[in-house]
């Protein structure tokens, strides 16, 4: 039939068609598709800067370079792949295998380039421009990589960025090499801060030499952080702490706005962004000191007398007792066979309410706690915040520990623990620091706040937080002002007297918290606390000393505190600049 | 249930069904090679599963006496307009193209399936007593049938599926002893009418048939196919470059290789002695199809030449799958049903 022999004719034309190209033209065409070379090179987005409150960078950007094999163009047959590696690892003196790892990780003919080694020296980069025709499917990139002010500075705050780790690149969100934050702020804000990285196709010849671009997407940097953090009070706060294991938290009591984070001892962030050899990372790891952990956030301690406060204001709302009520101390108080002791051999002598706080007087607290009941006390302390998460953005914090006591089950010397701050009742420094905000607004529970607003790279917003209200506790204001009165005596009159300085009005408590299970090395050695706020009028700012195995609160954490509130109300220390 | 003739199963064309399996098989493992040591087999594992869906649909149309699919045309033709009117209305797009419906987790594409409806159609004007005997009139009364259609087709715009409801037609048409005078009249119209379809077109398509006239127009732009085609192609060579080998098709660097390009694919991994056989197979189940039924088979072999043509180099680019072989659901079930009506007509030629 006609349309047989059509069709019969059409397949005769395309099978010559065929002949023409697969046999005639095939050798050409197979030269074509072998130079048919497309590099695609990934332009990384810079990572979001975080600003403090004042628009200063606490951590900003600088191009770095990194060594990165293209496995694609590496030489196919493996004695020469593994020649070209070779030379790599003698130029720039990496380990052999670490380059045979990372090529073996990825499939032999993909394009996107395996980081290898980051922070590369110019020489290094030198090296491997002047052996490129040795070195097919070698390439130092330039990237973007995060500087930091000094070493150490606010590192738990801002935590690290580093490649995504196994875990991470298993759940599929990341792709291998990819920086990814690891902790802190960066890790919170990693899906804001790491912006999109751009890229480009180019057409490149056999020597891997650029020949044409081809096709171009811009990076879209991320989105700029604006933190609540103030660089210079965070800076004055980690001087103040210097050579001390413990944390310091600031806190704008009118808003809840942390100010500084400081946990020592600190680990070196800088070194942690990049490569970081195994040992080292160990020694971070199995560190006794643990400078990984946000002691802030993540560390409880018993608040021992900075909990007075709260019995005291317990106290008066209840009207278990009046400011003049007045108690005798000897030193010793019994409870059946048990006897508690004053920290002060041989007691205080006749002490009123006022005259308890600021002179700490354990004797009057036990009794003042066992009126109020242990029942009453956590409600309080519940009522306070203590127990429950403050709702700081920061990722692992711990809720403290604070006792749900029943009317009958609760031993009566459980109470007086619980009236010093001792016992089954444990709390961090960012609550103890949510409380002392409270007592200075007036009973204004504010969740924790570390980050305002979230900017795109084009200026739009992305996040804004205008501070939270986690609760209310309702006190009488006459309650209020007794308390913040009593907390300014204990400055200037008291066992915070460390904290004193001349021309600001300051409100403290002080706080030593006894260790149970002392170990040799800690012996005697107690935790000190240090919180207070100032000015006591219309106060602007909370400090929380804490001091590990300090000693005593007024002798180590308030100095502390106060080298922190004179750098806040009278230094005024040029900005912190970014070193870049 | 169906009730089957033993008669029919013992007319039962196996040599057609075989070489269609065999065809939709290669598809599958070219389509599964393009997955090599990349991100999942997920495309040649739906054309599996469309295989097995298109074997069903190929079974029941085959099982159906043709004659009563063919009175129950103008239905299936209305049906079909309305799809393609849906598409029209609230189609999604890919690519700049509204051809796809989507139904849940599957898209269709009405034109494909269309296509076949349109041929029955087209079947049952000319064999109805009005159109007879063929001559000026039939034709007066069959273009519409394809107008219409192409009108729908060339908006979405899908001019290769457009375009191949009047080759298909005047095959039917010559095939039904219409006078080649009249043809010739016809195709001379349908020539004057070219400069007019001009202005229909879409910068793109225009831009497609001037590389096709000149393929260093614009060498990454739109002649980035052609080029990229026949260099996967050219560089099989005699023999293949196997599957590791063929980085053309692999690397990406052939654009739309799951689809229309797919020859291209097989080409650089199989070379010439694989083509060879492969249009072995393609000519041998049209050769056998024109020998049962005119309509189906030239629907089947117009694609397939103008496909092979397109890729190989020879034809500008109008974007017809390869009926088979070429990735898409609604193809593969329309290429099936297709194949399914040819082995219904053939099981009922004896009786």
């Amino acid at each position: 039939m006609a349309i047989g022999l059509a069709v019969t004719a059409a397949f005769v034309v395309i099978v010559g068609q065929l002949w023409y190209l697969q046999v005639l033209e095939g050798g050409r065409f197979l030269d074509a598709s072998d130079r048919n070379r497309i590099r695609i090179r990934p332009i990384a987005a810079p990572r979001g800067i975080l600003f403090d409150r004042h628009g200063v960078p606490l951590v900003d950007n600088r191009p770095a370079f990194t060594l990165s094999l293209i496995p694609r163009e590496l030489p196919r047959d493996p004695a020469s792949r593994d020649a070209v590696l070779g030379r790599v690892a003698a130029l720039l003196r990496i380990p052999y295998q670490e380059l045979q790892d990372a090529v073996a990780r990825v499939q032999a003919d993909s394009f996107p380039p395996v980081r290898v080694r980051r922070g590369l020296t110019l020489e290094d980069v030198a090296k491997v421009e002047e052996w490129r025709l040795e070195l097919p499917g070698v390439i130092a990139e330039v990237e973007p990589k995060r500087v930091y002010p000094t070493s150490r500075f606010a590192a738990h705050l801002l935590g690290y960025v580093r490649e995504a780790n196994e875990d991470q690149l298993r759940q599929g969100r990341y792709r291998r090499g990819e920086m990814v934050g690891q902790s802190g702020l960066e890790r919170l804000l990693d899906e804001h801060l790491r912006g999109q990285d751009g890229g480009e196709r180019i057409e490149v010849d056999a020597m891997g030499r650029p020949v044409r671009l081809i096709q171009q997407s811009e990076p879209h940097s991320g989105a700029q952080v604006v933190t609540t953090v103030d660089g210079r009070i965070q800076e004055a706060a980690e001087r103040a702490m210097a050579g001390h294991a413990g944390a310091v938290v600031v806190m704008d009591p009118r808003n809840g706005d942390l100010l500084a984070m400081v946990s020592t001892p600190a680990f070196e962030i800088d070194r942690f962004t990049g490569t970081i050899d195994r040992s080292a990372w160990l020694r971070l790891v199995q560190d006794p000191h643990f400078p990984l952990l946000n002691r802030a956030v993540q560390s409880q301690y018993a608040p021992a007398s900075i909990f007075k406060i709260l019995v005291a204001a317990a106290a008066l709302q209840e009207g278990s007792l009046t400011p003049a009520d007045r108690t005798q101390c000897a030193g010793e108080f019994h409870l059946g066979t048990a006897t508690f002791k004053d920290w002060k051999e041989g007691g205080h002598g006749t002490v009123d309410l006022q005259r308890a706080i600021v002179q700490s007087c354990n004797i009057f607290f036990y009794q003042a706690g066992l009126k109020v009941g242990g029942v009453t006390l956590v409600r309080y302390a519940r009522a306070f915040g203590f127990g429950a998460p403050t709702g700081i953005e920061l990722q692992g914090e711990k809720y403290g520990l604070m006792p749900r006591p029943d009317r009958r089950g609760w031993p009566a010397g459980e109470t007086v623990n619980l009236s010093i701050g001792q016992g089954a009742v444990l709390v961090t420094p960012t609550q103890v620091a949510r409380f002392m905000a409270t007592v200075a607004n007036g009973g204004v529970l504010w969740r924790p706040r570390l980050v305002q607003r979230i900017e795109r790279s084009d200026g739009g917003l992305v996040y804004s937080d205008a501070g939270q209200v986690n609760g209310h506790v309702e006190l009488s204001p006459v309650v209020w002002e007794f308390l913040r009165r009593s907390l300014w005596a204990a400055v200037n009159d008291g066992t915070g007297a460390a904290a004193r300085i001349p021309g600001l009005d300051i409100a403290g408590k002080t706080g030593t918290a006894q260790i149970i299970g002392k170990s040799k090395a800690t012996l005697g050695q107690d935790h000190a606390w240090f919180a207070a706020f100032a000015p006591v009028k219309n106060p602007e700012v909370v400090v929380v000393v804490l001091v590990e195995h300090g000693g005593r609160g007024g002798e180590v954490a308030a100095p502390i505190a106060r080298k922190i509130l004179n750098a806040i109300f009278f230094e005024r220390v040029a900005a912190i600049e970014v070193r870049g | 249930m169906l009730r089957v003739d033993r008669r029919l199963l013992q007319n039962v064309d196996w040599a057609l069904f075989a070489t269609a399996c065999a065809l939709v098989v290669v598809s599958v493992m070219t389509l599964a090679t393009l997955s090599v040591g990349r991100a999942g087999a997920a495309v040649a594992l739906r054309q599996a599963a469309w295989f097995v869906v298109g074997l069903l649909a190929l079974v029941v149309v085959a099982c159906l006496d043709y004659r009563r699919l063919v009175r129950a045309a103008p239905a299936l033709y209305l049906l079909g307009l309305a799809g393609l009117t849906l598409v029209y209305m609230l189609g999604r797009s890919v690519s700049g193209a509204r051809r796809w419906i989507v139904l849940g987790p599957i898209s269709v594409q009405p034109s494909e399936l269309f296509k076949v409806f349109f041929v029955l159609m087209a079947v049952w004007v000319i064999t109805s007593r009005w159109a007879q005997p063929v001559g000026r009139t039939t034709l007066v009364m069959t273009l519409p049938i394809a107008a219409v259609p192409f009108a729908l087709i060339i908006k979405q715009p899908d001019l290769g599926t457009a375009l191949l409801l009047f080759p298909v037609l005047m095959i039917l048409l010559v095939g039904a002893g219409l006078g080649l005078r009249l043809l010739g009249g016809a195709v001379a119209a349908g020539l004057a009418a070219l400069p007019l379809a001009w202005l229909v077109l879409r910068d793109y398509q225009r831009e497609r048939i001037l590389v096709f006239l000149d393929p260093f127009r614009d060498p990454l732009g739109s002649a980035y196919n052609v080029i990229q085609a026949k260099i996967a192609i050219g560089s099989g060579q005699l023999l293949g470059k196997g599957v590791v080998g063929a980085t053309q098709s692999r690397l990406a660097f052939l654009p739309e290789r799951h689809t229309d390009f797919v020859f291209a694919v097989f080409a650089e991994t199989w070379g010439f002695v694989g083509c060879l056989a492969l249009l072995m197979c393609y000519l041998l189940l049209l050769l056998r199809g024109f020998d049962i039924a005119l309509g189906v088979t030239s629907l089947l072999a117009v694609q397939v030449v103008i496909n092979l043509g397109m890729v190989t180099g020879l034809l500008p680019i109008v974007g017809i799958p390869l009926p088979l072989m070429s990735y898409g659901g609604s193809s593969m079930l329309a290429s099936l049903v297709a194949i399914g009506l040819l082995l219904s007509v053939r099981m009922r030629q004896f009786q």
